[in-house]
């Protein structure tokens, strides 16, 4: 059974339907990325599962047990839009935010102290927030969100405002979670963090879900028998097996597409008679290319309206 | 509940430790001293500042300059009538040494009329001195003419201020003196006190929405715990505040208070200077007011006084708070705020109405609906509310404290959560269904 399960929830506002009968299954210990394109009803089932909003139809289970009000404490969650009180000292504020999930205050210090050391913010514990630089604030809110160690965690643009090496480390720290056994459910944008770090992911657009899936599948799923041949030679099109597609500029391979029908195999067998090959690859599409290719070809009827 | 005192003390702390916090608390009180004392100080140095007055007096009777006596302020030079001929003249011969010339004709005890003529300015304060000083002489004179042996004192025996004493009959049969002006002035007091403290708090705690919601923390704290906890910890977290400032200020109030009286000598333990002689009639006054204000019965005003005051604290509070939560920014908040002033006003102004009329049709209504009742109920209450009126005025007040709680929490949950687009009422009222 899954750890998170979400099942047919639907959410209506005054106007319009942010979730109309979405699903999901979460396995525990597995890093999954909830994507789609803005207003797609992301940040409200986010929602829905940190009980911030309630769900007006389906249910959330966690564990196999139908989600309480008391759950939130097994939960840490990392809005798109998040903040600290700026007048706040660090270690207080960190100290507040894992007294509010249920933490006694002498673990929350000691969970307060561990995480400002391995973040190197162990200087800043008694300054007030707003002396810090943003970089540092982006780590304190992380730590914020995982002071008390939750089994569930959820991330909503986590590298968002993040700087390279910053977001470097903020990976770092959510692959260690994952290893050390949180489950983790990651919303974002960016569909290279989401190849990256993502085993599972699940693709929202106009409230349902459009894709589910691990990303190895997805990615079959979506290949367009595409071969990435490299060779000295410059290759003729043969009609039957493939047509030449334009040549990658940066990596200067010859780039095939097999004709319907035709499996790898022979259309490489061909090749190999006939020119000199040094290496060939399947080319799979990136998940970025996934994306907008499934966001646009839904949205495509509704244009046309 | 643990949650609910956590986010209690936060808001506390994050207040009170505030530097404007305690420049406020401490610069309050100073500013009030300030205003009292200003006008105090600068009339002193008015005085002190200019040089005596020189006044020449030209009493053509020769009977009334005498009244005229010199101080810092003036110094009276009489001159003989028959000196000076042309008083213009003589002010010019003066090349400014004298600062007016009073002329008191011959015909004054039937005119009346006394005249003061100079170039420069001409104060209200020196009319008066002289009005206050030739009157009464010139009155003890005509008097005196009358030639009847001891008039002065058969006046002042004949003398009577009638001092009218309001009692009250209550249902007992027995009587009591109603203290009118004391109870008026102590339930005028705490009016003020509610109204202040509702509207400054009220306040602090809209900001202290808005300042979440502008710092986006506030959909981290709401995945912690139920925003109506949220809500609920910022109102009694202010609250508490309040109660902190108001205690230091009674408490700064105490010590000027006593370190003044003693410094004044109120403490009565020295010998009647001549001065003080005269404050005893004062001194008499003082002692009935004070017996007034010891008969009010204070039990049951006090005991009102808190549940007034916690019923329209929670009910104001909730509102802003409500309110609140559906703006992004401070100054988009007065498209809210304004109505809820304006009832506050309207039931400041019902209050101060209903001090002519304590029991009249106005004050009996605006002290049971709910939103005029806290500031209302207060002026009345020193002069007796049936009970019935009382029990459906707090009933009331609770009732709809509780409800305008609930619907500011649920419009709280959505707001927090809003962002761009500006609300609108409609909006407020889509939010709470």
């Amino acid at each position: 059974m899954a750890y998170l399960d979400i099942n047919n929830v639907v959410k209506r506002y005054e106007g319009h339907t942010a979730l109309a009968g979405v699903s999901m299954q979460v396995e525990q210990g597995c890093i999954y990325g909830l994507l789609g394109p803005n207003g797609a009803g992301k940040s409200t089932l986010i929602r829905i599962i940190n009980r911030i909003l309630a769900a007006d139809e389906g249910s959330v289970t966690l564990n196999g047990k139908q989600m309480t009000d008391d759950d939130i404490t097994h939960i840490g969650y990392l809005p798109e839009e998040r903040g600290l009180y700026k007048k706040m000292k660090v270690g207080d504020h960190i100290v507040y935010l894992g007294r509010l999930k249920g933490m006694t205050k002498a673990d929350a210090v000691a969970s307060m102290h561990w995480w400002l050391d391995r973040f190197d913010l162990k200087e800043w514990e008694n300054k007030k927030v707003e002396n810090l630089s943003k970089g540092m604030q982006q780590k304190v809110q992380f730590i914020g969100t995982v002071i008390h160690r939750p089994p569930l965690l959820i991330f909503d643009e986590p590298f968002s405002g993040f700087d390279p090496v910053n977001a470097e480390q903020l990976k770092v720290e959510i692959l260690a979670l994952r290893d050390q056994g949180s489950t983790i459910l990651f919303s974002t944008h960016n569909m290279s963090s989401v190849e990256e770090v993502c085993q599972q992911i699940t693709l929202l657009n106009h409230a349902q879900v459009v894709l589910n899936g691990s990303v190895d599948e997805v990615k079959q799923q979506h290949k367009k028998n595409i071969i990435a041949v490299e060779t000295p030679d410059s290759i003729e099109p043969n009609d039957a097996l493939f047509t030449l597609l334009p040549s990658d500029p940066v990596k200067h391979d010859t780039r095939i597409k097999l004709a319907q029908g035709v499996q790898v195999r022979d259309a490489i067998a061909w090749l190999n008679e006939h020119y000199v090959l040094t290496g060939f690859t399947e080319v799979l599409p990136s998940m970025n290319e996934i994306f907008i290719e499934t966001v646009k070809s839904q949205n495509a009827p509704q244009n046309n309206e | 509940m643990n949650k609910l005192r956590l986010i209690i003390a936060r808001e506390y702390m994050s207040i009170v430790g505030r530097k404007s916090f305690i420049f406020m608390t401490l610069g309050m009180p100073l500013l009030f001293v300030l205003i009292g004392a200003v006008p105090v100080l600068l009339a002193y140095l008015n005085d002190k500042g200019s040089d005596t007055q020189q006044i020449a007096v030209i009493d053509e009777t020769g009977r009334y300059a005498a009244a005229l006596h010199s101080d810092d302020m003036y110094s009276f030079v009489a001159l003989r009538g028959d000196t000076v001929t042309d008083a213009r003249e003589f002010y010019d011969k003066s090349n400014g040494s004298i600062d007016a010339i009073v002329i008191i004709p011959i015909d004054v005890d039937s005119t009346g009329v006394v005249n003061i003529y100079s170039e420069g300015t001409i104060t209200p304060a020196l009319v008066s001195t002289l009005r206050s000083a030739l009157t009464d002489t010139i009155e003890a004179a005509h008097l005196t003419a009358m030639g009847i042996p001891d008039i002065q004192q058969m006046i002042e025996k004949a003398h009577v201020d009638v001092d009218v004493r309001a009692i009250k009959w209550s249902e007992a049969g027995d009587e009591q003196a109603s203290s009118t002006e004391a109870a008026m002035g102590l339930g005028l007091m705490l009016s003020l006190i509610t109204y202040m403290f509702v509207l400054m708090y009220g306040a602090m705690i809209m900001n202290s929405v808005i300042e979440e919601k502008t710092n986006r923390i506030v959909e981290v704290v709401v995945s912690s715990c139920r925003p109506f906890q949220l809500m609920l910890g910022k109102i009694i977290g202010v609250g508490l505040v309040g109660l902190t400032q108001m205690a230091i200020w009674i408490i700064l109030l105490a010590i000027v208070g006593t370190v003044a009286g003693g410094a004044l000598g109120w403490t009565g333990a020295q010998a009647p200077s001549p001065d003080a002689i005269a404050q005893v009639q004062d001194m008499s006054a003082m002692q009935a007011i004070m017996q007034q204000v010891m008969s009010i019965n204070y039990v049951p005003i006090v005991l009102n006084f808190i549940l007034y005051f916690i019923g329209g604290y929670l009910l104001y509070s909730s509102l802003f708070a409500g309110l609140g939560s559906a703006v992004d920014q401070p100054s988009d908040s007065s498209q809210f705020t304004t109505p809820v002033i304006l009832i506050m006003i309207i039931a400041f102004y019902a209050g101060m109405a209903c001090m002519e009329n304590p029991s009249g049709p106005m004050a009996v209504w605006c002290s049971i609906i709910p939103f005029t009742s806290p500031v209302v109920m207060m002026i009345r209450l020193p002069f007796g509310v049936p009970i019935w009126q009382l029990l459906l005025s707090l009933g009331l007040l609770f009732g709809t404290a509780l409800a305008i709680t609930w619907l500011a929490a649920r419009i709280y949950r959505r707001g927090i959560l809003h962002y761009g687009k500006k609300a609108s009422f409609a909006d407020l009222f889509k939010w709470i269904k």
